[in-house]
């Protein structure tokens, strides 16, 4: 016992003196959040959209009008085409509407009239945007007009949504992003602590004591996992203290499944400086195989479902897919029992194996 | 009863073989010096000896246990130093002490030998910003923690000069038991005479074994000795020197330093330091560790800027024209440095390239200076798998290779076996004679023997200069070891240091 206590002292000794480890555990999650909070919105997106106006009606005047009024849209009416076209072409607008010159008289006599939409399709989620906001724009002014002389609709489809009320992405990303931040903490963080000791040649000195591979294996999973916590809480008070996030869920299930997704995280990053006892390298790998998959295949940018299949089957070794399916419930729909159990077991699983792995992996000599 | 038991063991890595067929015991309550050149096998060895390493064949009994299999009995009996200390550079010297202290599970009581090495006022300093001399002692003093039966000290002495290895030779000697058991590994030849009991290894055997007065007296003829149980070594005449091609020119000292001076902060590293090398002249700087010699030699070759005074290479400052002061020199370093993943070509023809040999000559140069290096056969080998004293020769040929008038060699032979270092010295000393100019830094006191010119570098200032000859003269000394201990004790009293 003495000697495990005096292990992790020294852990926590170096986590203190060692300033990359309260970057990477406070700092770059802070920012992360920042980011995330302020910096990323996938909800819409501003678009500045040209507008040539063929036809001189003053009617065609309040569609110029309505395009302008929309907050989304910044538009600039030009005279010349060509110059528009340029603009297209420097990137200075994302799209362009041209009203041709019959436009008006081909509605007052009744018939279906044109309106030409240009996109960059060089930017598809845009130029989904443009189209989609200018036909909006579109069928509101034409409401207004009085040209469409529709039907009452038969069906009126009445809107709920559940969980997100205000529909902000914020509410899921963030809690979301909690896996990212975790990820990194867990894994780039204890990534580089074994391989630190093969390169100072502190590994041999410790070989030579009665330090047993028990002893060291947990000594490090308790300093790291300590601090993580720490790194956890802290992201959980940012989320809900600071960006005033609704939390819907109970705070020590999340403490729980939290402790294991990092439990997990660690035995990656343990396990990635065990066998390579290098800190570039062990940093490199734990960023392509934490912070990437964090990111992109958790499913907290990109729903799982719409991947190829065999990226689906690859998220399923992936902690981070579970952790995040669970904190986006867990933060906006509450604790709910099959989604908790499901992702508790799987993650138990990754992580006992994990644990094994690095257990075996610690040498008890210079070599196997 | 014998410490360690070794019969017939093997030990291969990858490329290698580290031990070879190696039998040997180590008596208890002697110190034992095992003395080998860089590569020779003598850290595989200590590991296998302590259970770290396990050996492929033979066996090995230490304090009357297997370590392949007893290494948790054993290791609680042993106090072992590894070569880089294992010291934890963001822990003070109390934490490292007290680290490993709970890990041998030994009281917490270091008075005694916080005082005994001088630690004491440095207690709370973190051991990464200690002077190596300092680390190697606070090593020394965790292996030592709990009284270990059995000392097992990796290189303690490596890079460090004459003064600080007695003064740890003499710490272990004085605190250790009647009965304690000590290995000490050494690649410095002259330490072999200082030891009860001294080991020679050369490629993974040993070639000598026993009482070193009973091979040799002093360490001069033990040095000889060794050179003959080695195979014996035949002075040719160097082809490197043969081939060079001296360019003649009026300059009549090609180095001169005036009044280099470089302060760190308010630290002067080096003072006001002044010295001219003529034609042909191979100048050492010596002096111990932390003296300022590498700041003066970062300062000659214009890879620091001195704070006031400058230096001329042909007579061009380099500090006004450091590019073409720069290209009259070949520099070869301490840490060999090749391109590890390039072969013994690239490696050659890059330096060509970056020396300024026209595009259309490398191809030339490099395989003509490859075959009077004897490189020839190495050339598509990568340069990191070829053995040291190879690696030493194409670092030689690197910095040669443009026909250089003057060399810089920066410990170029530490680690390097004293056949190899013989033969790179025979290069060196025609060289000189034909007119090239050389100025080198060396822990080896008998390498400093073959320079023409010494100067002797303490706390950033010259404290004594001239021939071998007369700085012996001058501290009224045998050896130059003897001579660099007595004179950097005198500066000492005079400036009421002691």
């Amino acid at each position: 016992m003495r000697i495990l206590w005096a292990f992790i002292k020294k852990e926590f000794l170096q986590i203190f003196r060692d300033p990359s480890s309260i970057l990477i555990a406070f700092i770059l999650p802070t920012l992360l959040s920042l980011i995330y909070m302020y910096g990323i919105n996938v909800d819409s997106v501003n678009i500045n959209l040209g507008l040539k106006l063929d036809d001189a009606n003053p009617r065609v005047v309040s569609l110029a009008r309505s395009f302008s009024n929309n907050q989304y849209i910044r538009t600039k009416v030009y005279d010349d085409k060509d110059a528009m076209y340029s603009d297209i072409v420097n990137s200075k607008l994302q799209g362009a509407v041209i009203v041709p010159n019959d436009f008006t008289v081909t509605l007052n006599n009744g018939r279906t009239a044109q309106i030409l939409v240009i996109t960059d399709g060089s930017e598809t989620n845009t130029a989904n945007y443009v189209q989609s906001y200018a036909s909006g724009v579109i069928y509101q002014w034409l409401e207004t007009t009085g040209y469409s002389k529709q039907q009452v609709s038969l069906i009126d489809p009445q809107l709920r949504i559940w969980y997100n009320e205000k529909l902000d992405s914020h509410y899921f990303i963030l809690p979301g992003s909690l896996a990212v931040t975790l990820s990194l903490v867990g894994i780039l963080l204890t990534a580089l602590v074994v391989a630190r000791e093969w390169e100072r040649g502190t590994m041999e000195a410790l070989l030579s004591t009665r330090l047993s591979r028990l002893h060291f294996v947990a000594g490090k999973y308790f300093s790291y996992y300590i601090l993580g916590i720490c790194s956890l809480l802290f992201n959980v008070f940012l989320c809900i203290a600071v960006f005033d996030l609704p939390f819907r869920g109970s705070y020590i299930i999340l403490f729980l499944v939290g402790s294991l997704f990092l439990l997990t995280c660690m035995g990656i990053g343990l396990l990635v400086s065990t066998i390579f006892k290098n800190q570039f390298l062990a940093c490199q790998i734990s960023l392509v195989m934490g912070f990437l998959p964090a990111l992109l295949l958790s499913g907290l940018m990109f729903p799982i479902s719409s991947m190829p299949a065999f990226f689906r089957y690859l998220t399923a070794v992936l902690p981070q897919r579970y952790f995040v399916s669970f904190i986006e419930s867990e933060f906006l729909a509450g604790t709910i029992s099959d989604i908790v159990l499901i992702n508790t077991v799987y993650l138990s699983c990754l992580c006992l194996v994990l644990l094994f792995l690095v257990y075996k992996n610690t040498l008890v000599r210079l070599e196997k | 009863m014998d410490t360690v038991v070794i019969n017939n063991i093997t030990k291969k890595f990858e490329h290698t073989t580290a031990i070879d067929d190696l039998t040997l015991t180590i008596p208890t309550g002697q110190m034992t010096g095992i003395v080998g050149a860089d590569a020779a096998g003598k850290t595989t060895l200590l590991r296998i000896i302590i259970g770290l390493l396990c050996a492929d064949s033979g066996t090995v009994t230490t304090l009357g246990y297997d370590p392949a299999r007893q290494k948790k009995e054993l290791i609680a009996q042993i106090g072992y130093m590894p070569q880089k200390f294992g010291l934890y550079e963001d822990l003070s010297v109390r934490e490292n002490l007290e680290f490993y202290a709970d890990l041998k599970s030994v009281d917490k009581n270091f008075d005694e030998l916080l005082d005994f090495t001088g630690l004491r006022p440095f207690q709370k300093r973190l051991a990464g910003n200690l002077s190596g001399g300092m680390k190697q002692k606070v090593g020394l003093a965790c292996a030592l923690l709990g009284d270990p039966k059995f000392l097992v000290l990796d290189e303690p002495s490596v890079g460090v000069d004459p003064i600080s290895r007695r003064d740890l030779m003499r710490l272990v000697r004085a605190t250790i038991k009647e009965d304690t058991t000590v290995i000490w590994s050494t690649a410095y030849l002259d330490e072999a005479n200082s030891f009860d009991n001294t080991v020679v290894i050369d490629k993974g055997k040993v070639i000598f074994h026993g009482p070193p007065e009973t091979l040799a007296a002093t360490s001069a003829d033990f040095e000889r000795e060794v050179i003959r149980l080695m195979g014996g070594y035949e002075e040719k005449e160097s082809q490197i020197a043969a081939h060079y091609i001296y360019r003649e020119s009026t300059v009549e000292y090609p180095v001169e330093a005036l009044n280099l001076l470089k302060m760190y902060g308010n630290f002067a590293a080096v003072k006001n330091n002044t010295f001219h090398i003529r034609k042909g002249e191979i100048f050492g700087l010596l002096g111990p560790n932390g003296a300022g010699k590498s700041t003066s030699f970062k300062m000659m070759c214009g890879l620091a800027r001195p704070t006031d005074g400058t230096a001329k290479i042909m007579g061009v400052d380099i500090r006004k024209n450091p590019t073409l002061a720069r290209s009259y020199l070949g520099y070869m370093a301490q840490k060999f440095s090749l391109y590890g993943n390039m072969s013994v070509r690239e490696n050659l023809e890059f330096f060509a390239g970056i020396y300024g040999i026209p595009l259309a000559k490398i191809k030339e140069r490099v395989g003509s200076i490859a075959s009077y290096f004897g490189l020839t056969v190495y050339f598509d080998q990568l340069s990191e798998k070829l053995p040291l004293g190879i690696k030493q020769r194409l670092s030689l040929a690197c910095a040669l290779i443009h026909n250089p008038p003057i060399l810089f060699l920066d410990e170029a032979t530490s680690g390097v076996d004293v056949v190899t270092r013989k033969e790179f010295w025979c290069h060196l000393r025609a060289l000189a004679k034909k007119g090239v100019t050389i100025l080198i830094t060396t822990h080896f006191m008998d390498e400093a023997e073959y320079c023409d010119n010494i100067s002797l570098f303490y706390q950033g200032e010259t404290i004594a200069v001239g021939t071998p000859a007369a700085l012996k003269a001058q501290a009224a000394a045998a050896t130059m070891e003897e001579a660099f201990i007595t004179l950097i004790n005198r500066k000492d009293a005079e400036s009421g240091r002691l």
